[in-house]
């Protein structure tokens, strides 16, 4: 199976090694300058392609780390030349995109797999299957956070870009959306608000958001791009009406980091949560991916629930700026 | 010397004032009343505290101020016969069930001339205190908004009227909305703007009427804004009550405040499980002192009834938004 990946940021670069963990072949690197895929191609020993067209007759499967509002031109021209796709959170930037990606794979065959990677860390993982099994009953009420600085690019940083990226509603957020919905099921209605709604020059971006779900649970979710960096948190909070599950990233890390930094030390280009585990979540998911894409397995995370992500995003950044909840509509591809 | 009577045992807080009073010097707890006589005799024994029949009976003794800790719905009687004697009234949180009562309330104190405090401790709270004054000194830029949580069990076990919807006004959101309310609005000094608010009632779903799950989403005149998870989502073995948290996020980036987190973690045999053990600074003995300062020095004390009306405002447009599924404006009395 070859693999090319279109994206050659922190995303691609990550996808890249845990591609090297699996049995297929990574061909090459599509990417805005071949000077950016070089290094990288090097390391893979893989080909460097000056664009997305040139790299699709010599694929099996087009891995899209590019930035999101790309992924929708960049999808159809793979599902069109019969690719399957595995796509970087978030699916798109728009439902309607995301809902037109869909319809594009399904015409042509093709697999889309959505890198909702959140479902892949082992202690996310573990508290949903407990809530699975019922160890807690129902779920009540959720809570989820995500936190750490602005996204630092050298040049064109994206993520600040509100069109591009959707801003922290959804770029960050939209992990622990979809891991709400995993978790409890479809989402009925969306309020949000964050701070550079208000304050359009803040120097940081908080984000605060209720989901109320079919099921009655309701989710609190909120992420901050407004910590010093390194720092990286997250925490759950699993509410049943039998029990309850909570994870905070800060009490749990098996290890504290004391050294003392030397003069003119940098910090990463974003943030990242550092979980000392025998192998890296994004390979796990890799992993998995390639068992859907080879051995026709079912992944975790479905071209649907990429779409369900992206729609309670959307409603997320609508909310934010009426002030009023948004209700979802039915989703005809969840049926 | 300030003479303080206890008006009804009904809120459990009650008890715990008596022994605050007794450690208070230049303070006098004159007795308590209760119109439960077993429930007002037996805690009147156990604290060798004088009980008197009737509320009445302990007004005409003629005490300095009264601490009302009946049923939420039952404020505003004991309030307005206390005023009426120009006696100073610390009344239990919320202060009314019903916008029309804790206007009512305020209004009575304000026409009498007594002062009247809502008992919100928080704003006594040591690590508070010193988040607002690091605040208020610009050590942090802008405040932008809250992430806020006052979780904690099911209060049943405290007084089975808490789960009352008569008697209590409410579940979570009425017993919980408040003092988060008050703390936004002390820190912010601004007022509530708008409400959203989401409840439901899984958590002891058979064995209570009322919501025990809820998220409230505000904002206030300054174009703060803030969650409030007012669940009552903590299971019965929690190693504490529950609490107050809030991530507060400004200009300069965050600050997580976990109030009640001074704590030992005790483990024993008996309890198979690890329990809290509270060391940090008690904010309702300070709240007392402030309340008996207040009367001494003849000055509004550090929280007000209108302090309370401000928050039952809040609470109530936030089930005026659960019922509608809409954001709503909080209407001012």
């Amino acid at each position: 199976m070859n693999v090319g990946i279109v994206g050659v940021g922190f995303m691609g670069t990550t996808h890249a090694s845990s591609w090297a963990d699996t049995p297929a072949t990574i061909i090459g690197f599509a990417a805005e300058t071949a000077a950016e895929a070089g290094a990288l191609a090097k390391h893979h020993a893989a080909n460097v392609y000056p664009s997305l067209e040139e790299m699709l007759p010599d694929v099996d499967v087009v891995d899209i780390c590019s930035p999101t509002h790309l992924h929708y031109e960049m999808a159809l021209k793979a599902a069109a030349a019969g690719k399957h796709i595995v796509c970087e959170k978030p699916l798109a930037r728009t439902t309607r995109q995301a809902q037109e990606i869909l319809s594009a794979c399904r015409k042509a065959g093709v697999q889309l797999l959505v890198g909702h990677v959140v479902r892949f860390f082992p202690e996310y993982a573990l508290a949903r299957a407990a809530v699975a099994e019922g160890q807690i009953g129902k779920p009540g009420v959720i809570r989820l956070q995500r936190g750490s600085y602005r996204p630092k690019k050298p040049v064109g940083n994206w993520f600040l870009d509100e069109v591009k990226s959707g801003g922290i509603l959804m770029d960050l957020m939209i992990h622990d959306y979809d891991y709400a919905r995993w978790v409890a099921g479809e989402v009925e209605s969306v309020s949000a608000r964050r701070v550079t709604e208000v304050h359009l020059d803040a120097p940081v971006d908080y984000g605060l958001v209720i989901l109320s779900h079919r099921s009655g649970a309701l989710s609190h979710i909120a992420g901050s791009w407004a910590y010093p960096p390194p720092t990286f948190r997250t925490h759950l909070e699993i509410a049943g009406d039998h029990g309850l599950i909570e994870f905070d990233s800060d009490d749990t890390a098996p290890i504290q980091n004391l050294i003392r930094k030397t003069a003119g030390s940098d910090t990463p280009d974003v943030g990242l949560p550092s979980s000392p585990v025998s192998e890296s979540p994004y390979t796990t998911q890799i992993k998995e991916f390639y068992g859907a894409l080879t051995e026709g397995k079912t992944a975790r995370v479905s071209a649907t629930d990429g779409l369900a992500a992206v729609q309670i995003a959307e409603a997320a950044l609508e909310s934010a700026h009426t002030g009023q909840p948004v209700k979802l509509q039915p989703l005809a591809e969840a049926r | 010397m300030i003479r303080i009577g206890i008006l009804s045992f009904a809120h459990h807080h009650g008890e715990a004032y008596i022994a605050n009073l007794r450690r208070m010097e230049g303070v006098e707890l004159i007795g308590v009343a209760d119109d439960d006589p077993m429930r007002g005799q037996t805690i009147a024994a156990q604290n060798q505290a004088q009980y008197f029949h009737t509320y009445d009976d302990l007004l005409a003794a003629k005490p300095d101020g009264v601490i009302i800790c009946t049923e939420n719905n039952r404020h505003r009687p004991l309030v307005e016969m206390a005023a009426a004697r120009g006696i100073h009234i610390l009344c239990e949180k919320p202060i009314a069930t019903t916008l029309e009562e804790a206007r009512a309330i305020v209004d009575a104190c304000e026409k009498a001339g007594v002062l009247l405090m809502t008992a919100f401790p928080m704003r006594f709270s040591a690590p508070l205190l010193e988040i607002k004054a690091r605040l208020d000194h610009g050590d942090f830029g802008e405040l932008y908004c809250f992430n806020a949580t006052n979780q904690g069990e099911l209060p049943t076990k405290h007084r089975a009227w808490f789960v009352d919807p008569e008697l209590a006004g409410g579940g979570a959101i009425m017993d919980h909305t408040v003092h988060l309310v008050d703390v936004m609005r002390w820190f912010t000094g601004s007022e509530v703007k708008t409400m959203y608010a989401r409840s439901n009632r899984i958590f002891h779903a058979d064995e209570v009427k009322v919501e025990t799950g809820a998220l409230e989403m505000l904002t206030f005149e300054n174009d703060t804004f803030a969650t409030i998870d007012a669940s009552w989502s903590r299971p019965q073995y929690w190693p504490t009550w529950g609490g107050l948290t809030f991530e507060m996020v400004t200009q300069r980036g965050a600050i997580l405040v976990d109030a009640f987190r001074q704590n030992l973690n005790v483990y024993r045999h008996e309890w198979q499980r690890s329990q809290w053990a509270y060391w940090g600074s008690d904010m309702n003995h300070a709240m007392l002192n402030d309340f008996a300062a207040a009367i001494r020095e003849n000055r509004p004390p550090r929280v007000t009834g209108l302090d309370g009306l401000r928050a039952v405002e809040a609470a109530l447009a936030a089930y005026e938004s659960d019922r509608t599924g809409q954001t709503v404006q909080v209407k001012r009395t």
